[in-house]
C-alpha cells in the first residue's frame, strides 16, 4: 500500500526493489538472531518481565544490521519474541527511524521544526538537496549514497540546525558547512 | 452472590440505578438512553478512542467518555446538552473531511452509523476545501474487503482480531492522518471467525465480498433465526430479498455466541435458496411416480407405511418438531431412526465462552437424539427385508443406495429427491428450516426459535405438517394447526422439555432439563 | 551556565554547573564532584522520608506538566506485593526544549543518581530510563555510566552493599514526539505502538506491565541528589518571597532568533525581560524581538508586552497568558512570518499525532492543510472561524493533550498577529517572503 504522502516526504522511498523483499536479489532472507546477536538479545530480556518489551530494541539491531527492516526480518523478530508479524509491522510503521525500505548509505535528516525553521533550516536542507545531487526529499540520489529527508525537532534548538547523518548527531549545521561535512563522507 | 455495590446517578433527567463498575454508556442503555458511539462495543475491550461518546458530567471539567468513565454517586449526566451535541458535530465533522461520498455506491448505506448520526447530529454542509486523502482497496483475504478511505479507524476490527479471535492478523499502520488498517503482506484474514470485523465496522469501511453490491439494505426484510450449519446453534439473522436468501448475520446472545458468528456458517446459506427442489407431491400410480395432489401423494404413502416396520433415516437438520413426529411414527410402527451427520474441522472463538464452529455440521443433532435417532456413519444399515424406509430430507450417497434399496418400499419426504432409489411410493415436498418455523436444540442442549424467512417453493409444505397429516392418515390423533401446537406436545411427552413453549424460550432460548447429560459433558 | 556559552553571573548554576566539564562524565570525575553521597544517604532512610523531603522542597515536575513531584512518589502504595517501577522520560521532543540532553550527555551520572533514589523512594527495584532514538550523544553516555555504575556496584542486585536491588536500565525510542506523554512511552516501553492511554487507570495504580509506575523528567530526578545534599530548605530559598509554590532552579533552553541561545540555569521567579535581553544577549543585530513562546511550542504564543513583563515560575507565565512548561524558549524576531511557523508547528503536531483520536488524527492534519494554504496566498477570511473552530473541537475532548497543543499555537496567532494573517489572504502572498524567494 502506498503510504500517503500528505506530510511531506517523511518516509523515504528508494531505488531499490521493494515488495516482498526477503528475496533481495534471489537471495533467501539470512536471520539476523543468531549467534552474537541473538545472546544480546537473551540478555535484553533478562531486563523486563515480557518479551514483547524488546521489541524495539530488537527492531533497532535489525536495522543496525542491515540498514532496514524487511517483512522477512519483522517476521524474524515477530518468530522470536513470540509475536505475530502483523503486529510487529504495526509497531515498525509507527516510529518514524524504522526505514522500512532499503535507504542511501548516508540518510540524512533535517531538522526544519520552528525552533530552526526560523533559525534557516529550509536552506540547510536545499543545500544538502542541491550538493548531495538529490534534487527531491526522500529519493536516494542515483549513486545510492544519499537520502535527506526533513525531520521534526531533534532536541537540540539552541544549536541549530541540527543533522542527523545515520546515527551521527551533528550541531550547527549552516548551509556554508554542507559540502564539507559531504566531502568527508565516503 | 457477592455484594455488588448499586451506584445511584441521573442521566438525561432519568434516575439509573447499576452495579459499581458500569460505565455511563451502559447504564444509560438501561434507561433507553443511547448515546452515540463507534469504537465502543460490549463484545470488545473499551478503546475510547472514537470521542463520540463524549458526554456532559455537571462539575466535571471536561467532557468524559461515556465508554470509559465508570458511574459515580449522584452524577449528574447530560447527552443531549449543547456541548456534548456540539462536541459530537464536531467528531462528526472530522470524521467526514477525507471520507469520501460514496454512499450510492457503499454497501453500508442504509446501515451506516456515519450516516444515521451524522443525519440526526451532523453539520449540513462541510466546510472541508482541501484534497481529501486517497487509499486504493485492499484484499485482507477470506471474505473481507478493505476500503481505506472510508475507514473511521475505530479499531473495533483490530481488537475483535486480537481479544476475540486471539489471533492479532491487523495492525493499525503509520500515523496521524496517514493510519490506515494494515496486516501483514502475506498473511490473510482466513481465520474461521474473521468476517465478524465486517458486522463490526461501523461503516462500509469492511466489506463482505460475498454480499458485495448484491442487495441495499433497505430491500431486506429480516427474520430471527438460528444458524443451522453446526451444533453450536449461533443465534443469526436471515436476510431476504424477494424471497431469496441473501445473507446471514449474527444475533446477539450472551449464553450462545455474543455477538459472532462463524465464516462458515455465515457464508453458508445458499444451499437454502436451492433450485433443484421437489415441489410438487408424487405418488407412484400405475407403475410410475408421478405429479399428484397432496391427498392423492399422502394416501399412497400411508398405504406403503399401513401395517409395515419404518425405518425412518432422519436429517439432523430437521426441527424439534419435525424429529418428535417421525419418533412417533417410528413408535407407532415399531421401527427404528437413524441419521449421519457430517463433520469437519472444529473452530473455536477462544475469546468468548464455550463458542466454536462444532464439527458436527448440523442444527440439530442432539434433538435428533433426544428423539430416540441414532447416530452413525450407516444409517440405511437397519433395514430389513420388507421394511419401509422413510427418507426425511436425509442425503442419500451411492454408497448407501445398496442397503437402502433393500427397503420394501420407501417414502421420501424432502426437499430434494435423491437419486438412484427404487420403489419410491410416494415423495412428500417440504420446507427447509428457513421457509418454517421450529426449534433446535443445540449442543449443550439449548432450545432455540427460527422463525419463518421465506415462502418455500410450489406446493412444498413445512415437514410438521406433512407428517400430521401421514400420521392422521395412519390414525393417529393429531391436532396441530400451528407449530406451537406440536412443541407443546413434545414437550408433555419428553421430560427433558418439560415445561417449555414457545412463550417461555422466546427468541433466546432456554436449556432443556439435565442438558448437559443430554449432549454430552460441557467442558 | 548559558551553554554553550560562558556561564553568566545572575545564572545559578546547580543541575548545570559541569556542563561542557569533560571529567564530570566519568565515574571517578563525578565522585570528586560529590557524585553518589546523596545514594548512599538515601539508601539508608526510609522511603517515605524521602519522599517527605522531596514533598516539603516543593520540586514539581519539570517535563511540562509541573505536578508535584514528593506528591506523585506519595501515589506509589508501599507494601502492596506488586513490582513497582521508575520510568525516567529522557524523550525530549517538545520543539524549543533541549536540556534533558545536556543533563545526559554532561552529567549522566547525575542522572543515575536521581533514578536510583527516586526508585528507591517509590518501592521500585527497577528504573527504565526512556531516551529517544535520535540522542545519539546521550545514549551513549547514558548506557556507559550505567555499565560504570554497575560494576561498581552502585546500582544493581546490591546497590551500595546494602541488599537492596536497584536496577537501572536505558531503553531507546524510535523517533516519536507522543512517546513523551507518559502513558504512551509506558505502552512504548511494552513493545507497543505509542498509544496514550485512558485514565483511569493512573500510572501509580496500573502502569508499565500493568503494575504501579512513576514516571518522572530527567530534569526532575537530576534535581533529586540536590535535594537530599542540601535539604528542602535551601530548595526552597530559590523562588519570589511572594510565590512559595515554584521553588529550586529551571534549566531554559532558549532557542530562535537570540543572541545567545542555549540552555540557561536561574531560579524560579527571575524577571523574564532581564532574562531575554541581558542574560540572551538580546536580538540579533539589526532585529527586533517579536514573539517568544517560553515552555515550549505547546504553550500560549506571548507578544514581547506580555514577555516583557512576565516572572519565570510556573504561576508568573500563567498571569501573562502562558506556561511554564518545559521552559523550551522560542524566541521569534520580526524577520519572522507567524502565519509561517504556525503553519509549520500544525505540521509537526499532524505528523506526530498517534491516530487514536478522530479530533487529534483529523484536526491536526486539517490545521495544518488551511495554516500552508493561507501562508501560499490562498486563504479566505471564512478560515478565521473555521481554524477557530476545528481548534474548540480539538481542546478538552481527546484522551492526551497533542490536539489541544496543535490549537494552541493557531489561537495565540489569531489573537494577537491577526494582521499577519489578514496580509496572506487580502495580499494573496506572504509579506515575509524576499523577492527572491517568492
Amino acid at each position: 500500500m502506498a503510504t500517503s504522502k500528505e506530510m511531506g516526504g517523511l518516509h523515504a522511498e528508494s531505488h531499490a526493489t521493494h515488495g516482498s523483499s526477503s528475496h533481495l536479489h534471489g537471495e533467501p532472507y539470512q536471520p539476523v538472531f543468531v549467534g552474537a546477536r541473538r545472546q544480546e538479545l537473551d540478555e535484553l530480556m533478562t531486563r523486563y518481565p515480557t518479551k514483547m518489551a524488546v521489541l524495539l530494541p530488537a527492531l533497532w539491531m535489525v536495522q543496525e544490521d542491515r540498514g532496514w527492516i524487511s517483512e522477512a526480518a519483522m517476521a524474524e523478530v515477530g518468530e522470536v519474541l513470540s509475536l505475530t508479524p502483523a503486529y510487529v509491522k504495526g509497531v515498525v510503521t509507527f516510529y518514524t527511524m524504522y526505514h522500512q525500505h532499503p535507504v542511501g548509505k548516508h540518510f540524512i535528516q533535517v531538522c526544519t521544526t520552528s525552533p530552526c525553521n526560523v533559525c534557516g533550516a529550509e536552506d540547510v536542507v536545499n543545500a544538502f538537496l542541491t550538493h548531495t545531487k538529490c534534487g527531491e526529499l526522500g529519493v536516494t540520489s542515483e549513486d545510492g549514497r544519499f537520502t535527506v529527508i526533513e525531520v521534526e525537532c531533534l532536541g537540540a534548538c539552541g544549536f541549530a540546525t541540527p543533522v542527523m547523518i545515520n546515527s551521527d548527531f551533528i550541531e550547527s549545521v549552516t548551509p556554508e558547512k554542507v559540502p564539507d561535512l559531504l566531502s568527508k563522507l565516503t | 452472590m457477592a455484594d455488588v455495590k448499586t451506584i445511584n446517578l441521573t442521566i438525561e433527567g432519568r434516575p439509573v440505578a447499576v452495579a459499581e463498575g458500569t460505565s455511563l454508556l451502559e447504564a444509560a442503555r438501561t434507561v433507553g438512553v443511547l448515546i452515540p458511539h463507534y469504537c465502543y462495543h460490549p463484545g470488545l475491550p473499551v478503546a475510547g478512542v472514537c470521542r463520540m461518546c463524549l458526554v456532559e458530567v455537571e462539575k466535571a471539567p471536561k467532557l468524559a467518555p461515556a465508554c470509559a468513565t465508570s458511574v459515580a454517586e449522584g452524577q449528574v449526566v447530560h447527552v443531549h446538552s449543547e456541548p456534548a451535541r456540539e462536541a459530537r458535530k464536531g467528531v462528526l465533522e472530522m470524521l467526514l473531511i477525507n471520507h469520501p461520498l460514496d454512499c450510492p455506491i457503499c454497501d453500508q448505506a442504509g446501515e451506516c452509523e456515519l450516516q444515521d448520526y451524522t443525519f440526526q447530529e451532523g453539520r449540513k454542509d462541510s466546510r472541508y476545501k482541501e484534497p481529501k486523502r486517497f487509499n486504493p482497496v485492499e484484499d485482507f483475504g477470506g471474505d473481507v474487503m478493505y476500503v481505506p478511505n472510508r475507514c473511521i479507524l475505530c479499531t473495533r476490527c483490530v481488537r475483535f482480531m486480537d481479544d476475540v479471535a486471539q489471533d492479532p492478523v491487523l495492525n493499525v499502520s503509520e500515523r496521524g492522518d496517514r493510519a490506515y488498517i494494515g496486516k501483514f503482506e502475506e498473511k490473510d484474514l482466513t481465520h474461521p471467525w474473521a468476517g465478524n470485523v465486517v458486522e463490526l465496522c461501523p461503516v462500509g469501511a469492511l466489506l463482505s465480498k460475498d454480499f458485495l453490491n448484491k442487495a441495499r439494505a433497505w430491500e431486506l426484510d429480516r427474520t430471527a433465526s438460528i444458524c443451522p450449519n453446526c451444533t453450536q446453534g449461533c443465534n443469526a439473522i436471515i436476510e431476504t430479498r424477494d424471497n431469496v436468501v441473501v445473507r446471514m448475520r449474527p444475533r446477539a446472545n450472551a449464553d450462545v455466541n455474543e455477538y459472532f458468528l462463524c465464516d462458515a456458517g455465515r457464508l453458508d446459506y445458499r444451499w437454502m435458496n436451492g433450485q433443484n427442489r421437489l415441489d410438487l407431491p408424487k405418488a407412484r400410480q400405475g407403475g410410475a411416480l408421478a405429479d399428484a395432489d397432496w391427498d392423492v401423494a399422502l394416501g399412497a404413502a400411508a398405504a406403503a407405511i399401513r401395517g409395515k416396520r419404518t425405518v425412518v433415516v432422519a436429517s439432523p437438520m430437521l426441527s424439534n418438531e419435525t424429529l418428535h413426529l417421525l419418533a412417533r411414527l417410528i413408535k407407532a410402527t415399531g421401527g427404528a431412526g437413524a441419521f449421519r451427520v457430517a463433520t469437519g474441522p472444529e473452530a473455536p472463538l477462544p475469546g468468548v465462552k464455550d463458542l466454536a464452529l462444532r464439527a458436527e455440521r448440523a442444527a440439530n443433532v442432539a434433538g435428533a437424539e433426544l428423539m430416540g435417532f441414532t447416530k452413525t456413519d450407516t444409517p440405511f444399515s437397519g433395514l430389513v427385508d420388507g421394511d419401509v424406509l422413510v427418507i426425511a430430507d436425509h442425503t442419500v450417497t451411492d454408497a448407501d443406495l445398496a442397503a437402502a434399496n433393500r427397503a420394501g418400499a420407501v417414502v421420501v419426504i424432502g426437499t430434494t429427491m435423491p437419486a438412484g432409489l427404487s420403489r419410491v411410493e410416494a415423495v412428500l415436498p417440504i420446507t427447509n428450516f428457513s421457509e418454517e418455523e421450529g426449534t433446535f436444540t443445540n449442543l449443550r442442549g439449548r432450545v432455540q426459535r427460527f422463525l419463518q424467512a421465506k415462502a418455500a417453493p410450489g406446493l412444498a409444505r413445512p415437514s410438521w405438517f406433512v407428517l400430521s397429516d401421514l400420521l392422521a392418515s395412519l390414525g393417529q390423533a393429531t391436532d396441530y394447526f400451528v407449530p406451537s401446537d406440536v412443541f407443546t406436545a413434545l414437550a408433555s411427552s419428553h421430560a427433558e422439555f418439560a415445561g417449555l413453549s414457545y412463550d417461555t424460550i422466546g427468541l433466546r432460548g432456554l436449556p432443556v432439563l439435565g442438558a448437559a447429560q443430554a449432549a454430552g459433558a460441557a467442558p | 551556565m548559558g551553554y554553550p556559552h560562558a556561564p553568566h553571573a545572575r545564572e545559578t548554576l546547580v543541575l548545570s554547573k559541569y556542563f561542557g566539564d569533560r571529567e564530570a562524565i566519568g565515574l571517578d570525575g563525578w565522585r570528586k564532584r560529590g557524585g553518589y553521597v546523596a545514594l548512599e544517604k538515601a539508601l539508608g532512610m526510609t522511603p517515605a522520608d524521602i519522599v517527605a523531603i522531596v514533598k516539603d522542597s516543593g520540586l514539581r515536575g519539570r517535563g511540562g506538566a509541573g505536578f508535584p513531584t514528593g506528591l506523585k512518589w506519595s501515589f506509589m502504595k508501599p507494601g502492596d506485593g506488586k513490582p513497582h517501577y521508575l520510568c525516567c522520560n529522557a524523550d525530549e521532543s517538545e520543539p524549543g526544549t533541549f536540556k534533558d540532553r545536556e543533563i545526559m550527555r554532561w552529567t549522566p551520572h547525575a542522572l543515575i543518581e536521581g533514578c536510583a533514589i527516586g526508585a528507591y523512594a517509590i518501592g521500585a527495584e527497577t528504573a527504565y530510563i526512556y531516551i529517544r532514538g535520535e540522542f545519539t550523544e546521550p545514549l551513549a553516555r547514558m548506557e556507559a555510566a550505567v555499565r560504570e555504575a554497575r560494576a561498581a556496584g552502585i546500582i544493581g542486585p546490591n546497590a551500595m552493599g546494602t541488599g537492596k536491588r536497584v536496577d537501572v536500565w536505558v531503553h531507546k525510542g524510535a523517533g516519536a514526539y507522543i512517546c513523551g506523554e507518559e502513558t504512551a512511552m509506558m505502552n512504548s516501553l511494552e513493545g507497543r505502538r505509542g498509544n496514550p492511554r485512558i485514565k483511569p487507570p493512573f500510572p501509580a495504580v496500573a502502569g508499565v506491565f500493568g503494575q504501579p509506575t512513576t514516571i518522572n523528567n530527567v530534569e526532575t530526578l537530576a534535581a533529586v541528589p540536590h535535594i537530599l545534599n542540601n535539604g528542602a530548605e535551601w530548595y526552597k530559598k530559590f523562588s519570589r518571597p511572594d510565590n512559595p509554590k515554584s521553588t529550586g532552579t529551571k534549566l531554559w533552553s532558549v532557542c530562535g532568533n537570540v543572541a545567545r541561545p542555549g540552555n540557561y540555569e536561574v531560579v524560579m521567579g527571575f524577571p523574564f525581560k532581564d532574562f531575554l535581553y541581558d542574560l540572551c544577549g538580546g536580538p540579533l543585530p539589526g532585529r527586533k524581538f517579536k514573539a517568544v513562546i517560553p515552555g515550549g511550542s505547546s504553550v500560549p504564543i506571548m507578544n514581547m508586552e506580555e514577555a516583557e513583563a512576565a516572572l519565570m515560575d510556573y504561576e508568573g507565565m500563567v498571569a501573562k497568558g502562558s506556561m511554564l512548561g518545559s521552559a523550551g524558549c522560542i524566541v521569534i524576531d520580526d524577520a519572522q512570518c507567524m502565519v509561517k511557523q504556525i503553519a509549520r508547528l500544525a505540521r509537526f503536531y499532524a505528523h506526530e499525532s498517534c491516530a487514536q483520536c478522530t479530533q487529534c488524527r483529523e484536526g491536526t492534519a486539517w490545521t495544518t492543510k488551511i495554516m500552508e494554504r493561507i501562508e501560499a496566498g490562498q486563504g479566505t477570511v471564512a478560515d478565521f472561524d473555521t481554524l477557530l473552530e476545528i481548534g474548540d473541537n480539538m481542546t478538552g475532548k481527546t484522551i492526551c493533550v497533542l490536539s489541544d497543543s496543535c490549537a494552541v499555537p493557531v489561537v495565540s496567532g489569531i489573537q494577537k498577529w491577526r494582521h499577519e494573517f489578514e496580509a496572506h489572504i487580502t495580499g494573496k502572498r506572504c509579506p515575509f517572503r524576499t523577492a527572491a524567494a517568492a
